[in-house]
């Protein structure tokens, strides 16, 4: 009798471990994840910046409106999103006294570093101090990417030493055989654009076929550029690629137009990548025929994660109606496509602590496919996957153009057509 | 290079005489400093966003409305804030500080209004094509604001030289004590010389997005400091001085994006600190304050 006592005591309390066992093993889950984030409500960066900051809330809001991110290493329990934002106008100063404020004060669970390198480049040492992993967004500077720095990782546009060959490819091959010889580059002074600037020089310097012949820095805050075109001319150049931010080429595109010079190609960043901001402030004449990066938000990538592109653009386009100030841009798709990394790194992450969150991060890498194309980082945490395709803003009808991947040809749908 | 540099600089000199002809008058008359300025400018352009987006006007008749309601908003603003702020110790300090305030109040204002982004007027309202002067291609828009800017400099020394309240003004830029106690009445010479600041820098503002690019809301900041730099290289109080000190800064900016572009922001600063250093009165210093 005793050992029949004995035997069922010893099933019973087998029983009950078995059944408290995976309640133990999940630690205590946190009443939401709070997340930091800073954006530029005004100064030059603003225009990149909100449209980040918008698309970021619309995955927040979304994401709470079903209860929040469910997290495995928390027995799959749905836990809100508590998004702690600031802003830094524009200023590296006070981004870097944030972007310590959210980590030292505000605890946040999760980094992420404020649109463009010039916001992200005072965060990147931060984060590393502190040993918190910084979502960098679209900060392509490729000194924020180290192998010793695991607590970084660029989420939507490539590095900014391999982002721009495709321009290179192309006038070394296609332009190239089209007679383009001569190249001009123009570009604003940070991180963003001077590396991709020098990252041209060096493509067009190996290949040894067309031939840089104007190389000028100006900085960011640069408003006119009436002299330095005028300069250029006299190089005589075939290509002219002016590396700017938005208001940079806003005021480049004018000014090209009112010089009445003209070249046989004309390359923009944000003539495509903001193209209805920049189409907005330049006009249609200004941009015709110039080319661009072909951005998410001009051509259609399949996702497996989330929204289509013309699904999240009504969803946009519903929460922020025309006239709400911030125009609908690939930084929109850049904020989005940040929250869907998140999301997928905290369901899929063994814990909070940083280097689970980079682990969960860079186990994403070359699996994870959204409205951006893929995600795929090096092992140093740049972006390697989401390589834009190269573009022209094409005649499309009675005063407007479109945008149409004109390179590599495994993904252009359309034909480049070079000035005379 | 150098020949288009210089014609190119002068041009683009003579719009920053026009940003910094309303700011030297408004130190002139009453010793205040006006950190709103460069916010001003923004309103002008704004209102001629405006006023094109929404009823398809032309920036010249905008100019010209934007000259009268700036003039006349600046009768009230004047008597609202600046006799105050001259009774007390140290007025030229305090002017720093609450124009300041009202700057950034201006900022925050228009953001909400309309937003952080870049706001423009299409080129095409000021011709297509260049101007070519001596071989440089010049914007059809940078002619027109230079003609702009030329006719308010030739207006403020009409005003201030051949009209009886301009003559009173000249007597309070060379002693506002002085002319009070000949019975001159003073507000009423400021709140106008006031008025015509905001409205230069209205009409300065129409022209903006035409010589920029673009306007955007904080862009005020960056104006005030070049429409320093070229008011004190010209003379602080002399708007004489301010031709000058645009062009020296046109030139200057040009020869620097000619030949050292990288740096060419560092110059409203080196030659605030140049002038500081050699000749504090600015280049024609003397002949103002014993006008």
């Amino acid at each position: 009798m005793r050992s029949k006592l004995l035997a069922l005591s010893m099933f019973a309390a087998s029983g009950i471990a078995a059944v408290l066992a995976p309640a133990q093993a999940a630690p205590a889950a946190p009443s939401q994840i709070t997340i930091g984030e800073l954006y530029a409500s005004s100064g030059p960066y603003a225009s990149i910046s909100m449209p980040v900051y918008d698309a970021f809330k619309l995955w927040v809001d979304e994401t709470n409106a079903k209860g929040g991110v469910e997290m495995a290493a928390f027995g799959g329990k749905r836990i809100p999103i508590k998004l702690i934002a600031y802003d830094d106008q524009s200023s590296t100063a006070t981004a870097a006294t944030l972007y310590n404020q959210l980590i030292t004060q505000d605890h946040v669970d999760l980094l992420i570093a404020d649109s463009g390198s010039v916001l992200t480049s005072v965060g990147v040492p931060i984060a590393r101090e502190h040993k918190q992993f910084l979502f960098d967004v679209s900060g392509t500077g490729a000194a924020f990417f180290s192998e010793d720095n695991p607590y970084i990782a660029l989420m939507a546009d490539p590095v900014s030493t391999i982002w721009p060959h495709y321009i290179s490819d192309f006038l070394n091959d296609e332009g190239y055989k089209e007679g383009i010889r001569t190249v001009a580059i123009l570009y604003s002074t940070n991180d963003f654009t001077g590396t991709q600037a020098a990252a041209l020089k060096g493509f067009f310097e190996r290949d040894k076929k067309v031939k840089v012949v104007y190389y000028q820095g100006v900085p960011t805050n640069t408003s006119n550029y009436t002299v330095l075109i005028n300069n250029i001319a006299a190089q005589n150049p075939d290509a002219v690629l002016e590396l700017g931010y938005v208001g940079n080429d806003i005021a480049f595109l004018r000014n090209l137009q009112d010089s009445g010079n003209q070249f046989r190609f004309v390359f923009t960043i944000y003539g495509g990548t903001e193209k209805e901001e920049i189409e907005k402030n330049v006009g249609v004449s200004a941009v015709t025929n110039t080319f661009s990066y072909v951005p998410a938000s001009n051509y259609e990538y399949k996702p497996e994660v989330g929204m289509t592109q013309k699904e999240f653009r009504a969803a946009w386009e519903k929460k922020y109606p025309s006239g709400s100030g911030v125009a609908f841009g690939a930084n929109a798709i850049y904020g989005y496509m940040t929250g869907l990394v998140i999301q997928r790194t905290l369901e899929t992450t063994k814990s909070l602590d940083q280097m689970d969150i980079h682990d969960a991060v860079f186990a994403l890498s070359g699996k994870l496919k959204t409205l951006d194309g893929t995600f795929e980082l090096r092992k140093d945490g740049a972006q390697i996957g989401e390589v834009t395709p190269l573009g022209q803003l094409q005649p499309a009808g009675k005063n407007d153009v479109k945008l149409v991947a004109v390179y590599p040809p495994d993904l252009a749908n359309g034909k480049a057509v070079l000035g005379k | 290079m150098l020949i288009g540099a210089v014609i190119a600089g002068i041009f683009f000199g003579l719009y920053f005489t026009l940003v910094g002809l309303g700011l030297n008058l408004v130190f002139g008359v009453m010793r205040i400093v006006n950190l709103a300025h460069g916010d001003v400018l923004m309103l002008g352009g704004v209102a001629a966003w405006a006023l094109f987006t929404s009823l398809g006007l032309h920036p010249m008749v905008s100019a010209i409305l934007v000259l009268v309601v700036f003039l006349v908003a600046g009768l009230p603003l004047y008597y609202a804030v600046v006799p105050r702020l001259l009774r007390s110790r140290d007025s030229e300090m305090l002017s720093l500080i609450l124009f300041f305030g009202l700057s950034q109040m201006i900022e925050a204002m228009t953001t909400i209004s309309i937003g952080a982004t870049e706001r423009s007027l299409p080129p095409r309202l000021m011709g297509i094509g260049p101007i070519i002067i001596f071989g440089t291609r010049l914007p059809k828009a940078w002619f027109y604001s230079a003609a702009a800017s030329a006719i308010a400099v030739l207006a403020v020394y009409f005003y201030l030289y051949r009209t009886r309240l301009g003559t009173l003004t000249r007597a309070v830029m060379v002693s506002r004590d002085e002319a009070l106690a000949t019975g001159i009445d003073v507000n009423k010479v400021s709140a106008v010389a006031f008025g015509i600041s905001l409205a230069l820098a209205g009409i300065a503002g129409v022209f903006a997005p035409f010589i920029m690019g673009s306007i955007t809301p904080n862009m005020g900041v960056a104006i005030n400091l070049t429409a320093f730099a070229v008011i004190v290289v010209g003379t602080l109080g002399n708007p004489l001085g301010t031709l000058l000190g645009g062009i020296i800064y046109g030139v200057s900016l040009m020869l620097m994006q000619t030949y050292l572009s990288s740096w060419a922001n560092l110059l409203p600063n080196l030659l605030l600190i140049g002038v500081l250093l050699i000749r504090p009165e600015g280049i024609l210093g003397r002949k103002v304050r014993r006008a």
